[in-house]
């Protein structure tokens, strides 16, 4: 096999193998969720993640020969199963090794700490395998290890994404619209297990309406309008809590008014809620201070503060 | 792969171009908008097994939607039965849709108010001697406003926000389902329905009409009052000289019904500066080569020149008048029961006859 589509060196060989690291951001959720048109004229289930860079993963993968790998923390089954689909795909079967997992993310609360863990082990195996995998491939092989999978192979690029089948629907363009994000976890003691979670069945009006929020989206991401975008996120949250409802959601769909958020988003498969303001705005880092001072005022928890591509000092 | 090649001539008909009329007004021109709704209602149908390969579609129109049926009917292989009235179908579009296969079934229009009624009724005999053929019920089928998904997101994909959406209303399929799709994400939008006098759409009794292609004898269940933030009726006159100027100004060669939404848009777009307005024009000019393009067709009308009004006549009753008028009432999505109470019977008050 001389296949070097997902940049595989030919010839490598476990004989040049190393200790190799990989990283991946978390995420807070969902800018968008729903059903989508593919290239294809078909429907896919897809996303668009609101990325979180304060919480990562990092693994480190010390290769072995002998197939089997073992997890520190034990019991990491799907970081274990991506380093092994990893390894096959390099076409290094007969290398196992130990994966070590360091990770901030929380959780069961929609932070994707499942994902970042697989794709932080497929990056650790493929750096030790001294291979760079292209962004699809390691997005595929994160599918592949965990059913469905958040798209953080893409590494914070706004895209459209269908997390079941590891396909890349649309990328929006070249950046997110500078945002400040407010999150919080409305029911800390309520962890979604994702694959538990039965997908949604959206009725009509609600595909076709997936339909005029993609295309604003794609609009939002190239004007870099954060408001726009904030809109489709807000009309998603709404269509989300037909299907998984959360609780405090209208008090905190006041409290973005009431704070001059532009929007809110959710977590589809979690317990996480954002209020989004438009990092443009001249006021915007007060408003995002005040408006998280009333979230803990309200008695929220894991309120945090976060911002994605604003320039200046925070 | 092939059935996608295939349909992709007729997708143009279907996508609009966008056209900037002024700096805060954007037209919507379709080739023949009524192709969306069609296609998306078969679409639907076939899904559902509701229609079968080479089954048989039956459909009672005036016009342009016909010639959207005729079209998918001739390249998906349907047999197709279109009822119409003879005031409303032109010998060239009668002779367009034979030519694509298309069985055309003719009832009298005396009154000149459509004969809408008597169209259902031919209808109900043709249905009843073919049970298995498929109905699109453009009027009442929920999958015409559902079409227009696309049309929106077309305008959010290019434009971003719309402040304003104007246009013409006649099943109410393009104006409530473009409107519903683009308040799920800017709620506060505006909706301004092109209706025309002794159209009963909202409110008025039925009566002749001089402007064919929007308005309607009978209310379509397609048509949601609630979406209207305002309400104009365009008379026949004002929306032929709109028709020509459109032409004249930006080499738009349209329909008058496209001649009544765009003077409309206009007028709002500059009332409202600092707002973008969007108007949807359904159809070009072809069908109207020889009455409202033709200069001795419309110098026989009684009225014509008529003066261009600079705005409407603001109404606190509804009021039919004359076709060379041009009224609106702040509808502030009312249903039409509720506006019926408000605003009156739909006889016009002694003080505007």
């Amino acid at each position: 096999m001389t296949n070097t589509r997902d940049g595989r060196r030919p010839g490598s060989n476990e004989g040049r193998l190393r200790v190799g690291t990989g990283r991946a951001s978390a995420h807070h959720g969902e800018l968008l969720q729903g059903v989508f048109e593919g290239a294809d004229g078909r429907l896919h289930r897809g996303l668009i993640t609101l990325p979180c860079p304060v919480f990562t993963s990092t693994a480190t993968f010390w290769p072995r020969l002998g197939s089997g790998i073992t997890t520190r923390p034990a019991g990491r089954d799907k970081a274990s199963r991506a380093a092994t689909l990893t390894l096959e795909r390099l076409s290094l079967p007969q290398i196992g090794g130990e994966l070590t997992i360091e990770s901030t993310v929380p959780m069961g609360h929609g932070y994707g700490s499942s994902t970042a863990d697989v794709v932080a082990a497929i990056r650790a195996t493929a750096a030790a395998a001294r291979v760079t995998l292209r962004q699809e491939t390691v997005a595929a092989l994160a599918v592949a290890a965990e059913t469905a999978s958040d798209p953080l192979a893409y590494e914070g690029l706004p895209v459209l994404f269908a997390q079941r089948e590891g396909l890349l629907l649309e990328l929006l363009g070249p950046a997110f619209p500078p945002l400040i994000i407010v999150g919080c976890n409305v029911a800390p003691d309520q962890p979604v297990d994702t694959l538990l979670t039965s997908p949604a069945r959206y009725g009509s009006d609600e595909i076709e309406t997936f339909r005029v929020l993609s295309g604003l989206a794609r609009h939002a991401v190239a004007a870099g309008d954060a408001r726009l975008l904030a809109s489709v996120a807000t009309a998603s949250a709404c269509i989300s809590q037909r299907h998984l409802p959360k609780p405090h959601f209208d008090k905190l769909s006041d409290l973005a008014r009431g704070t001059g958020a532009c929007g809110l988003q959710v977590a589809h498969s979690g317990t996480l809620i954002g209020l989004l303001f438009d990092g443009a705005e001249s006021h915007a880092r007060r408003r995002a201070a005040e408006a998280a001072s009333h979230l803990a005022a309200h008695g929220l928890l894991s309120v945090i503060t976060y911002e994605l591509g604003v320039e200046g000092t925070p | 792969m092939r059935a996608r090649w295939r349909h992709s001539y007729l997708d143009g008909y279907a996508t609009p171009r966008l056209a900037k009329l002024a700096p805060n007004l954007v037209a919507a021109c379709f080739p023949l908008m009524k192709l969306l709704p069609a296609r998306f209602m078969l679409d639907r149908a076939e899904a559902r097994g509701e229609l079968m390969p080479g089954g048989h579609i039956v459909e009672t129109t005036s016009g342009t939607f016909g010639l959207a049926l005729a079209l998918l009917a001739a390249v998906r292989g349907y047999r197709l039965s279109l009822v119409s009235a003879d005031t409303l179908l032109d010998a060239s579009l009668q002779r367009r849709l034979v030519a694509l296969g298309a069985r055309i079934e003719i009832v009298p229009d005396a009154d000149k108010t459509g004969a809408q009624r008597a169209r259902l009724a031919r209808l109900e005999a043709i249905r009843s001697g073919h049970p298995e053929a498929w109905w699109p019920q453009q009027y009442d089928n929920p999958d015409n406003p559902r079409a227009y998904a696309r049309l929106a997101e077309l305008l959010v994909r290019t434009l971003g926000a719309v402040d304003c959406l104007v246009g013409p209303v006649g099943s109410g399929g393009s104006m409530c389902g473009t409107s519903a799709f683009l308040r799920e994400v800017f709620p506060a939008m505006r909706t301004v329905a092109a209706d025309t006098h002794r159209s009963v759409l909202f409110g008025h009794a039925a009566g002749s009409r001089l402007l064919r292609g929007l308005g309607n004898s009978l209310v379509p269940q397609n048509v949601d009052h609630s979406a209207f933030d305002e309400v104009h009726w365009v008379g026949g006159l004002q929306a032929f000289a709109a028709t020509r100027r459109l032409h004249r100004e930006h080499g738009i060669f349209a329909g008058p019904t496209s001649g009544a939404a765009v003077l409309v848009a206009s007028w709002h777009a500059r009332q409202h500066p600092d707002q973008l307005t969007v108007v949807i024009l359904p159809d070009e000019g072809h069908r109207y080569q020889d009455t409202v393009h033709n200069d001795d067709w419309l110098l026989a009308l009684p009225g014509w020149p008529a003066v261009e009004a600079a705005g409407p006549l603001e109404l606190q009753h509804l009021a039919p008048l004359g076709e060379a008028t041009w009224t609106c009432i702040a509808w502030q999505r009312r249903s039409l029961d509720a506006a019926r109470r408000d605003f009156g019977d739909g006889l016009a008050p002694d003080a505007l006859t």
